[in-house]
């Protein structure tokens, strides 16, 4: 059954991707720190307020990823931004992250230098979650 | 006088030593605005377009555009232009750094020199001034040596200068601005050296008139703000253009081992802009009045390939240096880096064409004994660094690889012109039309051959920018498809070609908005131009130069890629991928109005407004 993008079952069901996936592990091996992800509000979209999601990766694990409140979403290593369209054409694949931080469709606060050293995991944690069975609010 | 133009342009004649002032009407900077646009006006205008590359009557021409000078970000480029002894065909190259701003504050939009002096000199620029001094004991030092002499009695000075590789007329000389920013492709460095000009140099006080001042002030502040909202501003500063060495691992862009391998992480890794940062990097350095800074300073202080601090390499040298030769040492990339700064060579080129030796020495095409007892085994770094010297002084094998890898492999003989990676004998830069189809259209159609800059097709296929309000366009294309890419070509050439004629650099280009640049632009001339007639003066260059290229012999035969890069490659991102060279082709012949022979038709000459051109092609 498809899950609802931006639910808790969602962020469960990728973080469990994530997790028994053994390329991830590989790839990942050397990754250190939190990703927060913020989706800005568009009421029009069934987004009538900001979401901030909290996800975490550490040698080549995932731990929890749930929702949090604005001010922990801004302490992550590495804080994401953009609106919902952007999210969602990201997480269909539609829109290649690393083309939509470029195009300035997505917003990054950290070390960008990082990102790109270690873009084989942002890609590979990308495809996990577009694998998934995912019905988006405006669908 | 012309807002934003200094109002007057130089010409030299070396063979008598007269220099004279001249103008050009505000009707014709209206149409092809400045740099290699309005260069290849006063070419096909005065100069005969068949003479010999080297020869005295072919002109050398050094031209900026209206928005240099006036402290915009990213508006210190400059082209130099003229027929390219590597090529045969329109060359020109451009690169940013300190001379244009300095050159326009002497009192000139643009210099043309011809003629040859029967001694060394160098130009001097000052206050609407020019002057010829004997350069007789510069000639022989390298580019870094005769910038320190010029600048001796004054830092403030800027230096455009040639080294032996100039001298020696190396078909890929590079031309130098304050041993920091190059003119490297098409080897107008030899040009320069065939007239015996070792140097320019620049000093002035003028001050740029601009229209609107108070509107221009809120444009370059909004210029800065875009820059620094910018991610992919953010990576050039942090990292420089070799940030696309990682990147570009994953899409199938880099070319390795001449063009035969697919994938190597090992190598992205090691020879990538997080790693040269990291590892190397002193200071980030800015171009004149940047304030994007994506240039790398570096050091290698320990191993065999120390350097003194310096200009790091670019992603084009990290690429031509180090996966094309199997290298992995970033410290001998930035010692080739140095050497082919200090001679005055093109990095792409001279890289190029020395992978080319590395698979005809490994084919046993070419034997040590061939090679002056060098061996030059796939990332043999050790054999390469005296085979730059070799080729800057034309000694030995290196005189054979001074004529360019094309010229080089049919010196060679036997199958070595099939390993030969260019178009219309410019070798490719590294970007590999395998992983994205139109870059490998925009090689084909670019008018001083295989070029990734006289377009912005890098930024629109590989999804750094994108740009709705010029032309429908995606957000993110398929590299590997051929589908929709000749428009995306014919629109991403329209634009980016205004970077060599408004003289602005191709990264502000991508990071700002289109309305910014055109807003800009006119806050300075005046002229308010709408995004239809700045992408018309995009056409009218391309079909200019088109025009001059036919009529030194370029045909549709010549638009064409090289087998190498038609062949599927069998790892990779692009494995299995190659363009469709055919499909590409019509589309965009008819797009451009290029007949069957690659002519431009006449009505759209007569469109375009360039009724010389028409009259030299249909006479």
């Amino acid at each position: 059954m498809a899950l609802k993008a931006f639910s808790q079952e969602w962020m469960d069901a990728w973080l469990k991707s994530i997790q028994t996936s053994q390329e991830y592990k590989e790839i990942a091996k050397e990754w250190e720190g939190s990703v927060s992800i913020i989706v800005n509000p568009d009421p029009s979209k069934g987004i009538p307020e900001p979401i901030y999601m909290w996800t975490d990766y550490w040698h080549g694990e995932a731990k929890d990823f749930h929702y949090c409140d604005k001010a922990k979403a801004e302490s992550a290593n590495f804080v994401m931004s953009g609106e919902y369209i952007r999210w969602k054409q990201v997480a269909k694949k539609e829109l290649d992250s690393t083309k939509a931080l470029m195009q300035g469709k997505l917003k990054l606060k950290g070390d960008l230098t990082y990102v790109v050293k270690h873009v084989k995991t942002v890609n590979k944690v990308v495809d996990l979650l577009a694998a998934l069975d995912t019905v988006f609010p405006d669908d | 006088m012309t807002k934003g133009y200094a109002g007057q342009f130089l010409r030299v004649d070396l063979s008598s030593g007269v220099c004279e002032n001249f103008t050009i009407d505000e009707a014709i900077l209206r149409k092809f605005i400045g740099g290699s646009s309005l260069g290849a006006k006063l070419y096909i205008d005065s100069y005969n377009l068949h003479a010999d590359p080297l020869a005295p009557e072919s002109p050398l021409m050094v031209m900026t555009g209206p928005m240099v000078g006036s402290g915009f970000s990213g508006t210190s480029r400059f082209a130099v232009c003229g027929k390219s002894p590597l090529t045969g065909i329109w060359g020109e190259a451009a690169c940013g750094g300190t001379f244009s701003p300095e050159m326009k504050r002497a009192g000139y939009d643009g210099i043309v020199i011809t003629g040859a002096s029967p001694k060394p000199v160098y130009l001097s620029l000052a206050d609407g001034v020019a002057k010829l001094a004997d350069a007789s004991d510069l000639w022989g030092k390298d580019i870094y040596e005769t910038t320190d002499v010029l600048k001796a009695p004054d830092k403030s000075i800027k230096v455009l200068a040639i080294g032996p590789a100039g001298e020696n007329l190396v078909k890929f000389a590079a031309i130098g601005n304050d041993k920091a920013h190059f003119i490297g492709r098409t080897g107008l460095g030899a040009v320069m050296g065939s007239k015996r000009l070792k140097a320019i140099i620049a000093r002035g006080s003028g001050r740029l008139e601009k229209a609107d001042d108070a509107r221009y002030k809120e444009l370059a502040r909004a210029a800065v703000q875009e820059i620094k909202d910018s991610t992919l501003a953010g990576s050039l500063h942090a990292m420089g253009s070799d940030a696309a060495m990682v990147t570009g691992m994953f899409s199938g862009d880099v070319p390795i081992k001449n063009w035969s391998v697919g994938e190597d992480f090992d190598l992205s890794i090691s020879l990538g802009g997080p790693t040269l940062s990291e590892k190397y990097l002193t200071r980030a350095h800015a171009c004149s009045n940047c304030s994007l800074a994506c240039k790398r300073v570096v050091v290698v202080k320990d191993g065999p390939y120390q350097t003194e601090e310096g200009p790091g390499p670019e992603y084009e040298t990290c690429g031509s240096f180090g996966t094309m030769l199997m290298n992995g040492d970033l410290t001998a990339v930035i010692k080739a880096n140095e050497l082919c700064n200090r001679y005055g060579m093109d990095t792409i080129s001279c890289g190029s064409a020395i992978a080319l030796s590395m698979e005809l020495y490994e084919k046993g095409t070419l034997s040590k004994a061939d090679v002056d007892g060098l061996d030059l085994a796939w990332g043999n770094m050790e054999a390469v660094m005296p085979l730059l010297k070799k080729i800057a002084c034309r000694e030995g094998f290196g005189d054979t690889l001074a004529e360019g890898s094309l010229n080089a492999a049919r010196k060679i003989g036997k199958d070595a012109v099939d390993s030969v990676v260019h178009v219309k004998g410019l070798d490719l830069p590294m970007h590999d039309p395998r992983g994205f189809h139109g870059m490998g259209l925009a090689y084909m159609m670019s008018n001083r051959g295989a070029c990734h800059l006289q377009h912005a097709a890098l930024a629109t296929e590989q999804g750094m920018a994108s740009w709705p309000q010029l032309f429908d366009m995606k957000d993110d294309y398929n590299g590997q498809i051929s589908d929709e890419k000749a428009v995306l070509i014919y629109n991403s050439e329209n634009y980016g070609i205004l970077g060599n004629s408004l003289s602005i650099c191709h990264y502000l280009i991508y990071v700002l908005q289109p309305e910014t640049i055109r807003d800009a632009f006119n806050a300075i001339t005046g002229f308010n131009l709408s995004f239809k007639d700045l992408l018309e003066a995009g056409m009218r260059d391309w079909t200019l130069k088109r025009g001059i290229n036919n009529l030194m012999g370029v045909t549709s035969r010549d638009d064409v890629l090289p087998r190498r890069v038609l062949t599927p490659l069998t790892d990779g991102a692009a494995a299995g991928s190659v363009p469709d060279m055919k499909r590409l082709l019509s589309e965009y012949y008819a797009l451009r109005g290029l007949d069957e022979r690659g002519f431009p038709r006449e009505e759209k000459l007569a469109e375009l407004g360039l009724p010389e051109l028409r009259s030299m092609l249909y006479k």
